[in-house]
């Protein structure tokens, strides 16, 4: 029983430089009640092949050969009028979000916003029907009945999308499309909702096809997998077989590019680490002395204080979800947020209290990777400009012919052809390319401290292991301390020599990762452990009501955390209160 | 392939590729047109329509007498060429355009005033544009106090309608210059450029390049001026076109009121001219009639420039 039958089909984009074939040729068939994931980078096509199922399609693109069926009936999607594809979305086939937090109107209450959608099928219903029929797909996705009468701004980032979820199950459609419904979550909260979203999808029986690019995330949610790259399937089978049998190669790159903690490590130390350029006995290099930050009623950080030798170099990791105080501390570091309480030493001085030609210094010493490879080059330029003006202004460059070696060198270092990257603009490089440019730049100016704040992020996951393995070789092969800002702690396992979590501005559990990440004590930590989504179909992830207990075990911790030591490295001390 | 190479690969875009292959001849020129997006038609038009008011101005001073706008040294009431007046004369090639009450040219009349109603409307709007850049950038940049002042006296001055302050001061103060007037509009037109830009800056300074910038070490000024300055490009072309015709609408206004410069022929008093000796019950259409639809086709090139500027800060816009 086929709930949807895409046959050969062919999405274009006529666009000014020429026609782009989106989709070619893609045939699947997605059987009633089973759970179908899209799995491939950001431009493989998957959400269009999913969205030309409801005829949705972003203006220019259109399907251009092939034929789409809907149901049991097996309704030709691509034959019906404007008014019967209105009925059959959400009716027949839903779609949920990737953002439930731009997905909901602002100014009505929950419960209107699940009415609309019935009355716009069923037409005129009666307020109490309504009114029982919200609170019962409320009550499915594990909400209360008075989250209807709320805004979408009383709710939390989970509960959002769990009312977008409830959304587009309340007409019991045959296919739900979900469009990485929880790419805006943090890892604990993913979970509840997509086991939520499981749970729901199974009650009704329909199809689920989850568009995604975290292989864990797949394993854990999704029966059978479809593997994109550029438009095109390039494999098809039940979950288990494609992550342990996986046949094209560039399921196999997929597959070995997601770190795992405890895993094999993805780095090459090298045998004679770089030394560091600071002399010993100079002042720490980084310095923290009661920091705090409060905004208005909100304190981000708690006081803080810990002290970076940098005479040996190391990667410190800041691991937290968001919120959780990680990028304040970066920025409070770079000195662009002064604290509100304490001081923050470089070299023994403070950062915030600097003369200009100091705070030059300090601008040439301490540099940083931001988590947005998209903004960090202005895109009135060509990216050399990125790299050129900072050599310069920090007196670095001799003569024109000598920066443009320094940039080409820096360039083959971190692994990109300066001939295919350097004098093009921004906007026709990708993000990986752009990120290692920025990795390039750190490297150009070789300053003591690196600060890389989700460096990888927003990059596409084939790439993350290539760019950390750069940002590592940066304390390797040059000897530049680095503190590694991320919410993913398979990486922070690998790379760092010293790993702090942090939870609501409080440090809750710190050490080195072995014993921090691989054996944590902190209750917090656990739950971040336990909720990361392995790709291993034999390790579950529990169910929805598992996941909500963990959340209300993390209400209790989040009163008065205390800090867990798990040991010290040397160069590196913590102290909190 | 060696093991850089493949890297470098794998840094590259992962979309499909544009294909080329089954398009016509045709196309491919209309697709090549929006290569460069400032090769835009509606801009060109706007552009054309602009360049053509200025170069009826220069020429006009050259191939005809701009001094039969000052003198009614001709038959009053004349209609243009090839129609008749109420009195049944027909018109002559010597005034192609008909004459006005007192026997002026009108051809001379609108070689003289087309011009000068643009020039008061790209002056004002070049005021208040560089105004609102300095204050803009002053209240996003310098924030706090300065930006709380500038924020309420925009906000304040966004509210008062322009035309009444401009009567009572030019009923107070009788004749004026054309310079004069278009620095008094230019108080009116700066509120809205020094929002827009404000902010773009505030956004702007949170924005990747501009951390990068700071990073760097670059000064203010740098930041200010080369950093964030060529983004608003687009932005800045828009609101100054939009100001353009706002500051003529209130000079013509002004003029058609009789509050004008009295002495410089502009399109505005050629109207106000006609209505006052009654050309609108008399039937002399060319005399009101002409200034008139002058001052359309400007707005219209102004609102042609407007939507190409639109479309070309926004490629979203751009349609095949």
């Amino acid at each position: 029983m086929t709930v949807l039958d895409l046959q050969n089909v062919s999405i274009d984009f006529p666009t000014s430089k020429g026609v782009v074939h989106a989709v070619k040729n893609f045939t699947l068939q997605i059987p009633k009640g089973r759970r179908v994931g899209f799995i491939g980078e950001s431009g493989s096509g998957k959400t269009t092949t999913a969205l030309s199922a409801m005829r949705m399609l972003a203006s220019p693109g259109f399907v251009s050969t092939g034929k789409i069926f809907l149901g049991e009936d097996r309704t030709d999607v691509l034959g019906l009028s404007a008014e019967e594809m209105r009925q059959a979305r959400l009716s027949r086939i839903a779609y949920i979000p990737q953002g439930a937090m731009n997905s909901l109107n602002p100014v009505m209450r929950i419960e209107n916003q699940i009415w609309d959608g019935i009355v716009a099928h069923e037409g005129k219903t009666d307020p109490a029907e309504l009114k029982r029929r919200s609170e019962e797909v409320l009550a499915g996705v594990g909400l209360e009945p008075h989250v209807g009468r709320l805004y979408p701004h009383e709710l939390s980032g989970g509960m959002k999308q769990r009312v977008c979820i409830a959304i587009g199950v309340c007409l019991a459609p045959d296919i739900i499309i979900a469009d990485e419904p929880t790419s805006a979550l943090d890892v604990i909260t993913q979970r509840h909702v997509m086991q939520t979203l499981r749970e729901v999808q199974d009650r009704i029986g329909a199809g689920l096809i989850l568009i995604g690019h975290d292989m864990g995330l797949m394993a854990q949610s999704v029966d059978d997998l479809a593997v994109m790259k550029l438009g095109e399937l390039v494999e098809f089978g039940s979950v288990r077989q494609i992550i342990e049998r996986p046949e094209h190669p560039y399921t196999k790159e997929l597959i070995s590019s997601v770190p795992l903690v405890g895993g094999e490590s993805f780095l090459d130390p090298a045998d004679q680490p770089a030394p560091s350029k600071i002399e010993a006995g100079a002042p720490p290099l980084l310095e923290f002395k009661q920091v705090s930050k409060v905004y208005g009623a909100v304190t981000a950080l708690h006081p803080m204080s810990f002290t970076l030798e940098g005479d040996t170099p190391k990667i410190i990791s800041i691991v937290g979800q968001s919120g959780s105080g990680k990028s304040t501390m970066g920025s409070i570091m770079l000195g662009f947020n002064p604290p509100t309480s304490g001081q923050v030493l470089f070299e023994g001085r403070d950062i915030n209290r600097l003369s200009a030609a100091e705070a030059l210094q300090f601008r040439k010493d301490v540099q940083a990777v931001f988590q947005d490879p998209y903004a960090c080059f202005n895109p009135f330029y060509r990216v050399d400009h990125a790299l050129k003006f900072p050599y310069k202004q920090f007196g670095y460059s001799k003569s024109d012919a000598e920066t443009q070696k320094a940039m080409e060198e820096a360039c083959t270092a971190v692994g990109l052809d300066p001939s295919a990257v350097l004098r093009r603009y921004p906007h026709q490089l990708s993000g990986g390319q752009r990120q290692r440019l920025i990795v390039a730049r750190a490297l150009m100016l070789s300053p003591k401290l690196l600060i890389a704040d989700e460096p990888v992020s927003m990059v596409d996951a084939s790439l993350r292991a290539t760019i950390l393995k750069n940002i590592y070789d940066l304390k390797e092969k040059f000897g530049i301390s680095i503190l590694y800002i991320t919410h993913d702690l398979a990486t922070a396992y690998h790379v760092s020599d010293y790993v702090m979590v942090l939870y609501h501005g409080h440090i809750v559990e710190a050490g080195p990762p072995k014993e921090v990440i691989g054996d944590p004590q902190h209750p917090y930590t656990q739950l971040l452990i336990d909720s990361i989504p392995w790709p291993d179909v034999d390790r579950d992830w529990g169910s929805a009501s598992d996941a909500r207990a963990d959340l209300d075990r993390l209400q209790a911790i989040s009163d008065r955390p205390e800090t867990v030591f798990r040991g010290q490295v040397p160069g590196f001390a913590l102290a909190t209160g | 392939m060696t093991d850089q190479q493949s890297q470098a690969h794998a840094g590259e875009a992962q979309t499909a590729q544009a294909d080329m292959s089954g398009v016509t001849e045709k196309q491919m020129r209309r697709m090549r047109r929006f290569d460069n997006p400032w090769r835009n038609p509606k801009l060109m038009w706007g552009v054309g329509i602009l360049l053509g008011i200025v170069a009826m101005g220069i020429l006009g001073r050259i191939f005809w007498d701009p001094d039969l706008v000052f003198v009614g040294s001709a038959m009053p009431r004349q209609a243009p060429y090839g129609f008749e007046n109420l009195r049944g004369q027909e018109g002559l090639l010597a005034h192609p355009l008909g004459t006005d009450g007192s026997g002026r040219d009108m051809l001379a009349a609108i070689i003289i005033g087309a011009p000068n109603s643009l020039f008061v409307g790209l002056l004002a709007s070049l005021v208040g544009m560089s105004v609102g850049i300095v204050l803009g950038f002053t209240a996003g940049f310098v924030r706090g106090r300065t930006d709380d002042v500038i924020r309420v006296l925009s906000d304040v001055m966004i509210t008062i309608p322009p035309l009444l302050i401009l009567v009572v001061f030019q009923a107070a103060y009788g004749d004026v210059t054309l310079t004069m007037m278009a620095l008094l509009i230019a108080c009116f037109v700066w509120q809205s450029p020094t929002r827009l830009i404000r902010a773009q800056v505030l956004s702007m300074r949170e924005s990747g390049y501009v951390q990068m910038a700071r990073l760097s070490g670059a000064s203010t000024s740098h930041i200010m001026f080369r950093e964030m300055l060529p983004n608003l490009v687009p932005y800045l072309f828009g609101s100054f076109i939009a100001n353009v015709t706002t500051s003529i609408v209130t000079a013509v206004g002004l003029e058609v009121l009789g509050l004008g410069p009295q002495r410089i022929p502009t399109l505005g008093r050629t109207i106000y001219e006609a209505i006052n000796a009654g050309a609108l019950i008399q039937n002399l259409w060319w005399w009101w009639g002409l200034p008139t639809l002058l001052l359309a086709v400007m707005f219209i090139g102004l609102l042609l420039i407007n939507l190409g500027l639109d479309e070309v800060s926004n490629p979203r816009l751009r349609k095949l």
